[in-house]
């Protein structure tokens, strides 16, 4: 009863910002999920076929089914949305529930980021004041960023696209980071071995398809290996400047300058304005608002700005609400772009 | 099953099962059925308390974990591939020096782009961004594949569950690559598949099993000692 209250509570507050309450379907097909989050998420679901063979699943959380339905209304039209439920997902540890309890928030379909990133936080931090507790911090960072210190840095493509990928998985990426260092990437011997059969293969004709790829697509990417710089002389310098970036944490107010004292330090041509940060001003006393450069690796999906408040409970900080901009989210269902921002209330929180 | 007999589970078939019973047949304990060579019932005569069951060998992990058996031999690759919540049910006795095979991950000999796992991420990124879908990777070991490929940094595949023949799914259009159990790298080859260069999941061996569910049971103790020596 008493969480019935809160989230009854939450919504009202999320709804005097101009969100409209709707309703998800409670199961979805398998592929979305796996799609969105891969193998390793997708051993949580709680799946079935249908009587088509098709694997579906109960929804593990609510963002892909608040976005699928979006899709499925083929609108363009910008729409301000808010639910609540229970998502399923297995747990291996006996105390946690396999039911989460969520309310979530999102603008669909829109135009202004920079607004609609304001208006999401600003709804958030609306919920906060709303809420029972007394500390809290707003940590805000933006992949952006990251994407566009590593295009600046002078490494080989294969190099660039891999840390790209995998700046989502921290400890993988800090692995790379020492391979980049040591240049330990192809094996010259292994490509002197193929050379031969390379050569075989060119003669054959190129459409010929080996497991789902083409002769061409394989000895392209043979060529484009063999052609990219071996090594890189810049590997460890560049690696050090990615460490230090990954480390900035600041007050927000203060992120555009300590960013570009950061960026002049090592001689890379980028500026961060005021106006590159979806909030700049601070009316919360016990709320302190940070810029963390690495905040929100864990989330795959966000393609920009990523936030997350942390709230105090018996002494320790936890996560309250988490949210960001999902723009390629839709691509990677297999649908057409649509720009997405949003957020979550973790309601087990109040448990 | 009746509470002072002790269940033994054996491999139902093939060298598993003919090298776990000479493990018996050295300690001169000879096992024998009442109803021939398909009887999945055996005895010992020296040990009237024991009863043994012959089973699948991935069967044997899972009759370990409801402590329906209390000793079963099965390939150590099997019980890395079982759920967490059934591995933390077993103990591992005794490795021998059988079933030695190899999980590893194999792609098609022709795709001489791709050699080690820093390729393959790259050749599932092109799957993703140019042929709008996963690869995939068929598999007997899907828990295995998964959290090898994951901890190796390859996260943008689809697992394709084989139930045997796994080798020819690359040429059949279930999936690109495979993992999959091999010894020699024999049939891999023969099917024009190769390992790739950090490709080696699990390396696995015979193993002799208990439930723990069973530890305490009268008898137990006595009878691992002596099939461990």
């Amino acid at each position: 009863m008493k969480s019935k209250n809160l989230s009854e509570k939450i919504l009202r507050s999320i709804k005097s910002k101009g969100f409209k309450v709707i309703e998800l379907d409670p199961v979805l097909e398998t592929k979305y999920i796996l799609q969105r989050s891969g193998e390793n998420f997708k051993k949580f679901l709680f799946s079935f076929y249908d009587l088509n063979g098709k694997e579906l699943c109960l929804r593990p959380d609510l963002t892909v089914s608040s976005v699928l339905r979006f899709i499925q209304n083929k609108t363009n039209k910008k729409e301000k949305v808010c639910y609540s439920g229970e998502a399923f997902r297995k747990t291996y540890q006996k105390k946690d529930s396999f039911i989460k309890n969520q309310i979530g928030f999102e603008i669909l379909g829109s135009n202004n980021h920079q607004k609609d990133d304001k208006a999401i936080i600003d709804t958030s931090l609306n919920i906060l004041r709303n809420g029972p507790f007394k500390k809290s911090v707003l940590k805000i960072g933006n992949v952006e960023l990251f994407n566009l210190l590593i295009e600046k840095l002078d490494i080989p493509t294969r190099w660039r696209n891999r840390l790209k990928r995998h700046y989502w998985n921290e400890s993988y990426f800090n692995e790379l980071l020492k391979r980049l260092e040591t240049n330990s990437d192809i094996d010259p011997v292994f490509i002197e071995i193929d050379k031969s059969r390379y050569l075989k293969m060119r003669k054959d004709n190129q459409n010929k398809m080996v497991a789902g790829r083409t002769y061409k697509e394989i000895l392209d990417r043979f060529n484009m290996k063999i052609n990219d710089p071996r090594k890189t002389p810049t590997g460890k310098s560049n690696s050090k400047i990615i460490k230090e970036f990954l480390k900035i944490k600041c007050p927000l107010e203060k992120a555009p300058k300590v960013l570009n004292e950061f960026f002049k330090k090592n001689k890379i041509n980028i500026i961060v304005g005021k106006g590159f940060f979806p909030l700049s001003k601070n009316n919360n006393k016990n709320l302190r608002i940070e810029f963390s450069a690495a905040n929100g690796r864990e989330v795959e999906f966000y393609s920009s700005m990523i936030f997350s408040i942390e709230v105090k409970i018996r002494s320790k900080f936890k996560n309250f609400i988490s949210g960001g901009r999902y723009d390629q989210l839709t691509t990677n269902l297999g649908f057409r772009k649509v720009s997405a921002v949003g957020a979550a209330v973790n309601m087990n929180l109040y448990d | 099953m009746t509470k002072n007999i002790i269940n033994i589970g054996l491999p139902s078939k093939g060298r598993l099962k003919h090298n776990t019973i000479n493990i018996f047949k050295k300690k001169k304990l000879n096992i024998y059925s009442e109803r021939g060579e398909r009887d999945l019932f055996g005895y010992i005569k020296k040990l009237p308390n024991v009863k043994v069951i012959y089973l699948h060998a991935r069967e044997c992990i899972e009759q370990l974990s409801l402590g329906n058996i209390d000793i079963g031999f099965s390939g150590y690759d099997l019980f890395k591939e079982s759920e967490i919540n059934v591995q933390n049910k077993i103990l591992i006795s005794k490795k021998y020096n059988f079933g030695n095979a190899n999980l590893v991950l194999a792609i098609p000999d022709l795709w001489i782009d791709v050699q080690t796992l820093l390729d393959l991420d790259e050749v599932a990124d092109e799957f993703k961004k140019k042929k709008k879908r996963l690869l995939r990777v068929s598999t007997k070991y899907p828990n295995l594949t998964r959290q090898f490929l994951y901890s190796k940094g390859v996260t943008q595949f689809q697992l394709v569950q084989s139930l045997g023949s796994t080798e020819v799914s690359p040429f059949t259009g279930t999936a690109e690559i495979i993992s999959d159990i091999t010894s020699t790298g024999t049939t891999l080859k023969a099917n024009n598949l190769r390992v790739l260069k950090d490709g080696e999941i699990l390396k696995s061996q015979a193993c002799m099993m208990v439930s723990k569910l069973s530890s305490k049971k009268k008898g137990i103790k006595k009878l691992l000692n002596l099939l461990s020596k």
